[in-house]
């Protein structure tokens, strides 16, 4: 159940919140009311790019720190399974999760 | 056995359960609150209120959910769910109603590691594929926050495995059997309530969601059930890292053997999991509502100048004196 357990959850997870899906209406399309809050200004800011380098190297950051905290963790392992399969599960989904980020904000390398 | 082990997990003491706490969380904290500032906090639903937090997850969830034009649709719609698994799935490690917890490995609080991680991340993901301005401005200082206790609190997180010389939440239970270990390592059970309370965004560090300055914070474009979601999973990873605490500094749910029956011995275990859980929940509440927030800059120099290095001191102070 090591794996079982987690993919049942998450299984039941999406269950729950498509049945949920049915309680209320979802509406999606342009004009006011689909724009993002702006606080009662007029203008509405774009989507903001990724111009900090702050914010670059804080999101490179956590993928490093998921990295070394889970090479880090494997100082007990019998075998070399067990720190492989968290590098590639784990730091794989950090990974994608991180460069979707980027991607979406537009960062310029 | 297999249908046992699925309705521990889906139900007691796996996720049902640790939802059902979010939701008595999420009361107790109201009402606290709402006592130290001379209110009565909520009362209608149920009795004293406490069905309000569950009366709010259905209503949310009954509400239209407005999907803004610039927002990465897929990610907004399929985001809270995600968002949920995550400290959804850290329940069924913690171990409640005796020494071993439904589901175990050698290595699961490394899971759980990458478990508090994740959520950070989901919620910085959420808060962007939202794409408004209040959402981009607080996935900045999510970040920020973030680079400033996820070191200290991965440090404190480590220092009971040191101690116990294992990587399972049931091992580090185990090793608590005779001497807690907020006893030998205080300085990191403190660490770790500080840094808890950065993860949940509480104050006084609830900075990514300042109501005052950036509306919702990363929560400002979402609506109905998205919203209902992620309310409800931050009363869940309330829930969880209480009942983390618990497990790794406070012996889980481990006392005194009273009964030699396994059914009534239990049943104490899970007497005495639940008191250390409130415990830890209204240490967590009385803090939050007692402290007011502070400025982005004086959390991150807060954590890097003064967390982590106890979190350091108390982690070499374990190694050196061999504990």
């Amino acid at each position: 159940m090591v794996v079982g357990g987690p993919v049942l959850i998450v299984i039941a997870d999406v269950i729950i919140y498509l049945l949920l899906g049915k309680l209320g209406k979802r509406s999606s399309g342009k004009g006011n009311k689909y724009q993002p809050f702006t606080g009662g200004e007029e203008d509405i800011a774009p989507r903001g790019l990724y111009q900090s380098e702050l914010f670059v190297f804080a999101t490179l950051f956590m993928v490093v720190e998921a990295f070394v905290l889970l090479l880090a963790g494997s100082f007990a392992s019998p075998t070399n399974y067990y720190p492989l399969l968290f590098l590639m599960g784990g730091g794989g989904v950090i990974l994608l999760v991180t460069w979707w980020l980027m991607i979406v904000g537009g960062v310029k390398f | 056995m297999i249908n046992l082990q699925i309705a521990e997990i889906l139900l007691f003491p796996g996720l049902t359960f640790f939802v059902w706490i979010g939701f008595l969380f999420d009361w107790l904290e109201r009402k606290t609150q709402a006592r130290m500032q001379g209110r009565r906090g909520p009362i209608l639903a149920g009795p004293h209120g406490i069905l309000q937090p569950v009366a709010d997850f259905f209503k949310l969830a009954s509400k239209e959910e407005i999907i803004p034009e610039v927002a990465d649709k897929f990610i907004f719609l399929f985001g809270p769910p995600l968002f949920f698994a995550a400290p959804a799935i850290g329940t069924i490690f913690i171990p409640v109603l005796g020494p071993h917890a439904i589901v175990n490995n050698e290595f699961d609080l490394l899971f759980v590691l990458f478990i508090l991680a994740f959520t950070a991340l989901m919620a910085t993901m959420l808060g962007y594929a939202a794409g408004g301005r209040w959402s981009i401005i607080s996935v900045g200082r999510l970040v920020v926050q973030y680079t400033g206790y996820e070191v200290p609190l991965i440090v404190a997180l480590v220092t009971p495995a040191v101690l116990a010389h294992n990587l399972s939440i049931d091992g580090i239970v185990a090793a608590q059997q005779n001497l807690w270990f907020i006893v030998r390592a205080p300085l990191s059970f403190i660490v770790f309530i500080i840094a808890t309370l950065a993860e949940l965004e509480k104050p006084p560090f609830d900075i990514p969601n300042a109501t005052t300055e950036i509306v919702g914070g990363w929560m400002t474009e979402f609506s109905g059930r998205p919203l209902g979601y992620i309310k409800l999973t931050k009363d869940l990873s309330y829930a969880f890292l209480s009942a983390l605490a618990v497990s790794l500094f406070l012996g889980g749910p481990l006392g005194p053997v009273l009964f030699t029956n396994s059914t009534l011995q239990s049943l104490l275990y899970f007497a005495y999991f639940m008191v250390k859980l409130f415990a830890v929940g209204f240490l967590i509440f009385t803090i939050k509502t007692a402290l007011a927030r502070i400025k982005i800059g004086q959390a991150v120099r807060f954590f890097w100048m003064v967390i982590t290095p106890l979190s350091l001191i108390q982690l070499g102070i374990v190694m050196a004196v061999g504990w």
